[in-house]
């Protein structure tokens, strides 16, 4: 590849050293958000005090203390999260072939949500350590639902198909959880927070024990990119070039569950980050997985440290949710792509 | 390839002449729905003498028609039957949205509570709620909201036409965006009135008034007919724009018709029950089970059908479970695991 | 029947099914090395379904396929990938992708895990731009190119899996005369120039003919003639494998085979003379287009009352574009279409409908209806909201039925009809209208030669006998040729050449129109002119090539070999 110079680009650079300098560049950007999500938020904070708490940390300085307790985490947990939904999004746009590929249309969401839910209904679960375990077990079962019940019938799952059982196995799940959330309003209150996705007043610890899925999932779906661009080819053709591809699919979806479950289980059910990171990186890198991949690690937590940074930012001093920021950017987004040639047809 | 077992399917039907008039009538049909009445009115009186303070079935019946003891016919009159009427109505309406929203689409597995119709009543009301403002008109003010989400999701479609899928597409994102809208306002507010909030987005028809039962009544009136009369075009638009245009159809003329009745529909509805989820969605798919593709008569079928299947599950909800539930959990509880069968059917056929 | 064709690639009693539905039974076909073979036979006998299990795509409920004496299906899918390429049908390539990319995509069975691209693939990827012609075309996306190019940059793609063996699934559909001459020269030339076995599906039997060394015919799953094509294109067999009684004449450059399918009316000619015809269609400077792209810049043309008129043109000349805009489905942007000397826009919605009755291409009916209630639908024009169904509706649509043949379908599921049927009932549904004119868009895409035949003999009894003014769309020159009083043919929006078939069709204008040399003689039942594209010499000496590249394929798969000696 390295040989062949893309006339449309540049005649200077072969388009691999272009988007590896692209990739080192939202790498520097991603730096800067971080530390923009340290300082900015109900208190303003000078960069030197963020600087400092990291690196230099004045445990008598309240800003400080408050970087160190407070932003730092959401930071962190913002960085693991927003890699994960990213890359999980861009997996299944792969290997369902479908543009509207994202945990949230797939289910994931809500049947964490379901799951962890029903746990603290009758378990009285409180301990969010607990969550993630729920979490991916609902995320597994709600996507397998999905993906049984779209792929039925001719042409297997479309994306018209595939929205719809994902928006109605969503809608099922949310009215059951709507009902133990009636049925007691302690449980409601626990987890009333939870249920709108946010990155604010999660603990560290319990992302700590979420971060190696999430770890193995994104790792796991790097390794995978060449296979991706194969599939993406359709699956006779990718078949017929000696690919398992019942295998490679069942290993993706095991991915996707891992960081998408991983994510819902750390930071709550946050929407449309799988959807939007995809195709705005597909701009600026071309259907190639392998490149596709690599950027959705750093643009994904570059746009949810964003949408963060934003929810403290527009109600100052309260806040939004980075769920319903994103879902807020992500749904006109969604309704872009329908009204695109491409899916109409379809 | 050919084994397949070929199906026959023949419908009674009698054709009837009055001069210029001329109609075909399924007599299947007709006789479900006289059939579907009579359950109606039956499981009716029974659910009247339900409660806290039974009441004989015979009392029941007297106090309806104004014959009865007078503490009766107050509980009747003034608690239950309004109760009853609201049940039997919103079910009518949503079931008859539902069809008209899954004809229009031309995707069986469409109704408002997907395209986020629903969702456009759920946000403004939650929002009327939780800022504790008067409850009297919250029935208008959910009807604005599901109103406008329709005809921005109309808009939004609109590209020189309004393509099927694409506005499913577009109804899930829109649906997204309310939900979120909801959300927000549901975490920004005291758990009480949160809870309140939460208690109308499940659907319910607790505490319903004569007023109600005027305001659904008369949509129903207005609407039924109009939209079974559009069945008839209905029938041929489900070919695909070209072919309806090469009848001679004026395909959007009649396909904003069909949508707006169909969110006139579902907005009434909403705005008095809540957004009972599922109904819409299942019952045109049972109208169409027992009687064939939708016409105007199945139409009316499924009207019925909506009724008694909201009915039941109101009765179910509120005496024969531990904790009396509001009806859109029963319903979703009950429709949910029948719809994703049927939902893995449908897909695997088309 | 086939040890004498003993090839690499084999089928041992092969029967392969849907669920407990048999589709393929017992089949023992060998496939000759350095041979195009084609598969041919009518609409669902199995031949793509055949084609599946060779690729290894589906597995045999009983039996096997062989290669080099191995059963594919314990072979690891890769190794299998090294040995056979296929092109699957109706590929589609992710957004974006372009040509070069598709191509080193082909490379997977040659790479292992996390390895980079090495020499070898580069210099397959290389080859196989250069045999295809692809090279100036490579860093296009392939979603961009026409239907003809994308064919190219897929077989590319299968080129650089650099495999023996090549499987071609229905290579040539959705494309024009032009393309599918392009796609099979280049079949060909792989063939005669690289020694590859090349198996595939066509359903143009004179296309199979022209490119093929050999020809299976398969009926209900089970082979029916296997041979040279000479020796399968006779009349009685073709009779036996379609159900439809052929003429089959010599090409007069190559003597190859041409199969005519014989129409069941009469000579043509023969109209019953006291219909009075009815409904004059005209175009008068029409311009037409969709959105920024003008596809019809200007055009003005006549169909005469109670003829029937054809449309022919390569892919996107705008020849169904015309058709709509005189059924009044598309606005004109400037000019007018004229119904019998007025506007089509200036009369009433329902009664242009009664006047002209449209079938717009590949329609698709709602699940569940019934074939009457199908055809009772066509008579909407008619009916109002008040009088929805009269004695005339149900005479017209009784009429409609038996003039279709379609009354003992009556009460069938639309969904559950075949091909032929279907657009029968669709057929009845606008004849249900009585309508003096009728516009057909393409009304045989899809359908094998037995099924396009009835269509159009359909078509052609409501214009003798009723004096139905009929326009058609159809892509398939032997058809249009065959039942056009009038033919017109166009390119780039506009009209070329316009008249009787035998006016019009000449050696030159098939050149001018698709861009395909051809030859042109009079067919020996109707007397209309058939069009027989030429695919080169029949035998060049390709013959010594073919075994020099044999070897030459045989040389750049040593780890096949070494694999093959080693089990």
């Amino acid at each position: 590849m390295a040989t062949v110079t893309r006339p449309v680009t540049t005649a200077r650079f072969s388009p691999a050293a272009i988007r590896g300098l692209g990739l080192a560049a939202c790498a520097a950007l991603l730096v800067v958000v971080s530390l923009l999500s340290l300082r900015f938020g109900a208190v303003s904070i000078s960069t030197a005090d963020a600087w400092d708490a990291l690196f230099h940390y004045d445990a008598s300085s309240y800003d400080q203390a408050v970087v160190r307790s407070l932003r730092l985490p959401r930071t962190i947990i913002g960085l693991g999260a927003g890699a994960a939904l990213a890359v999980a999004g861009a997996t299944i746009q792969a290997t369902t072939r479908n543009p509207l590929g994202d945990p949230s249309i797939l289910g994931i969401n809500s049947g964490a949500a379901f799951a962890i839910v029903t746990a603290v209904f009758f378990g009285g679960m409180v301990d969010s350590h607990q969550y993630i375990w729920f979490a991916f077990t609902g995320a597994l079962a709600a996507s397998a639902l999905v993906y049984l019940v779209a792929s039925a019938g001719r042409g297997g799952a479309t994306p018209v198909k595939l929205a719809l059982a994902g928006a109605i196995v969503a809608a099922l799940l949310s009215s059951w959880t709507t009902a133990l959330l009636l049925l007691d309003e302690q449980t409601l209150d626990v987890v009333r927070f939870w249920l709108a996705g946010s990155l604010a007043g999660r603990e560290l610890d319990a992302f700590w024990t979420v971060l190696p899925f999430l770890v193995a999932g994104v790792a796991g779906a790097l390794l995978l990119s060449r296979q991706l661009n194969v599939l993406s080819l359709g699956d006779d053709t990718a078949r017929a070039l000696g690919m398992n591809t019942t295998r490679v699919r069942i290993i993706s979806a095991g991915l996707v569950v891992l960081m998408a479950g991983g994510a819902v289980a750390a930071a709550g059910p946050i929407a449309f980050i799988g959807l939007a990171v995809p195709h705005i990186v597909r701009t600026m890198t071309g259907p190639d997985y392998r490149w596709i991949l690599a950027y959705s690690v750093l643009v994904g937590p570059m746009l949810l440290l964003g949408a963060d940074i934003a929810g403290r930012l527009v109600v100052r001093p309260a806040e939004l949710q980075v769920g319903v920021i994103t879902a807020f950017c992500g749904a006109p987004l969604l309704i872009l792509i329908a009204r695109s040639r491409r899916v109409a047809e379809l | 390839m050919s084994a397949v077992p070929i199906v026959e399917r023949r419908r009674p039907v009698a054709n009837v002449y009055l001069g210029p008039v001329a109609f075909r009538v399924d007599v299947r049909c007709l006789a479900l729905i006289a059939g579907g009445l009579a359950v109606l009115a039956v499981l009716a009186a029974w659910t009247m003498t339900l409660g806290s303070f039974p009441i004989p079935l015979t009392e029941v019946v007297k106090s309806t028609v104004g014959a009865g003891k007078p503490e009766h016919e107050f509980i009747v009159r003034e608690l239950r039957l309004p109760r009853v009427l609201c049940a039997v109505l919103v079910g009518a309406l949503l079931a008859t949205a539902g069809a008209v929203f899954q004809g229009v689409v031309r995707n069986p597995l469409v109704s408002p509570d997907i395209i986020g119709i629903d969702a456009g009543a759920s946000l403004v009301a939650v929002w009327w709620i939780v800022t504790g403002r008067d409850t009297t008109f919250l029935p208008v003010v959910a009807f604005g909201g599901a109103a406008a989400a329709a005809m921005g999701i109309y808009l939004v479609t609109w590209r020189g036409g309004v393509a099927p899928g694409r506005l499913i597409l577009v109804g899930i994102g829109v649906n997204a965006l309310l939900g979120a809208a909801t959300t927000f306002l549901m975490t920004r507010y005291p758990i009480e009135r949160v809870s309140n909030a939460m208690l109308w987005t499940t659907g319910s028809v607790y505490a319903t008034s004569w007023a109600d039962v005027r305001v659904l009544a008369g949509t129903l009136g207005v609407l039924l007919p109009l939209t079974v009369s559009l069945m008839w075009p209905l029938r041929v638009l489900q070919f695909g724009d070209d072919t309806a245009k090469g009848m001679g159809m004026r395909v959007e003329v009649v396909r904003l018709g069909l949508l707006l009745s169909g969110c006139g529909l579902a907005a009434v509805a909403v705005s008095i029950a809540g957004p009972v989820g599922f109904v819409a969605f299942v019952v045109p798919h049972i109208a169409r089970m027992l009687a064939g593709p939708m016409t105007g008569g199945v139409l009316v079928l499924t009207a019925v059908a909506g009724g008694i299947l909201l009915l039941a599950a109101d009765t179910v909800g509120q005496h024969f479970l531990p904790v009396a539930l509001p009806v859109g959990v029963v319903t979703a509880a009950l429709g949910a695991p029948y719809f994703l069968f049927l939902l893995y059917r449908v897909n695997a056929r088309l | 029947m086939n040890s004498e064709h003993g090839g690499r690639l084999r089928t041992g009693e092969l029967t392969l099914a849907y669920g407990s539905q048999p589709v393929v039974t017992d089949l023992s076909l060998g496939l000759p090395d350095g041979q195009v073979t084609t598969i041919i036979g009518a609409n669902a006998c199995g031949k793509s379904t055949l084609l599946r299990a060779l690729a290894r795509l589906m597995k045999p409920s009983n039996g096997a396929v062989y290669f080099d004496g191995q059963a594919i299906h314990r072979l690891p899918a890769k190794e299998v990938a090294r040995r056979l390429g296929l092109l699957a049908q109706q590929s589609n390539a992710p957004e974006g992708v372009t040509v070069e990319d598709l191509v080193r995509r082909g490379r997977y069975p040659h790479q292992s895990f996390l390895q980079p691209p090495s020499r070898d693939d580069h210099e397959a990827v290389e080859r196989a731009l250069e045999l295809t012609g692809m090279q100036p075309l490579r860093h296009r996306p392939v979603d961009e190119l026409s239907g003809g190019q994308r064919q190219r940059a897929w077989i590319a793609m299968a080129l650089a899996q650099d495999t023996p063996v090549l499987l071609l699934d229905e290579p040539t559909t959705y494309l024009d005369i032009a393309h599918q001459h392009e796609v099979l020269s280049l079949v060909r030339r792989l063939n005669r120039e690289e020694g590859r076995t090349v198996v595939m599906v066509l359903h143009d039997i004179n296309e199979a003919a022209a490119v093929s060394d050999r020809i299976v015919a398969l009926r209900d799953g089970a082979v029916l003639a296997d041979g040279a094509p000479d020796e399968v294109l006779r009349p009685e067999l073709l009779e036996r494998v379609f159900g439809v009684e052929c003429d089959v004449v010599a090409h007069p450059r190559d003597s190859r085979p041409v199969s005519i399918p014989r129409s069941r009316l009469a000579r043509r000619g023969s109209r019953t003379p006291e219909v009075e015809p009815r409904g004059e269609l005209r175009a008068h400077g029409l311009r037409l287009g969709y959105g920024k792209r003008e596809v019809v810049p200007g055009l003005s043309t006549e169909i005469p009352a109670g003829e029937v008129t054809v449309i022919v043109g390569a892919n996107a000349c705008g020849k169904s574009t015309v058709l709509r805009a005189l059924g009044r489905l598309v606005e004109p942007r400037a000019g007018q279409a004229m119904l019998d000397g007025r506007d089509v826009h200036r009369y009433r919605h329902r009664e242009f409908a009664r006047r002209v009755g449209v079938l717009p291409q590949s329609p698709v009916p709602p699940p569940d209806l019934l074939v009457e209630d199908l055809v009772a639908a066509g008579r909407y024009p008619h009916q109002r909201w008040y009088r929805q169904w009269s004695r005339a509706d149900a005479r017209a649509v009784e009429r409609a039925l038996a003039a279709t043949g379609t009354e003992d379908l009556r009460g069938r599921p639309v969904a559950q009809l075949s091909g032929g049927q279907r657009q029968r009932a669709f057929l009845a549904m606008t004849l249900a209208r009585e309508a003096p004119v009728l516009l057909l868009d393409e009304p045989t895409t899809f359908l094998d030669i037995a099924h396009q035949v009835e269509v159009l003999d359909l078509v052609r009894e409501a214009n003798r006998e009723r004096g139905v003014t009929v326009l058609m769309v159809l892509h398939d020159l032997a058809l249009a040729c065959r039942y056009a009083d009038r033919l017109i043919a166009m390119k780039d929006g506009a009209v070329v050449a316009a008249g009787t078939p035998a006016e019009v069709m000449t050696p030159e204008l098939v050149q001018a129109v698709f861009g395909v040399e051809a030859c042109v003689v009079e067919n020996g039942q109707s007397g209309a002119p058939l069009v027989l594209p030429v695919y080169g010499h029949r035998d060049d000496g390709g013959r010594q090539a073919v075994l020099a590249g044999r070897a030459a394929v045989e040389a750049r798969t040593p780890r096949t070999r070494a694999h093959t000696e080693v089990t």
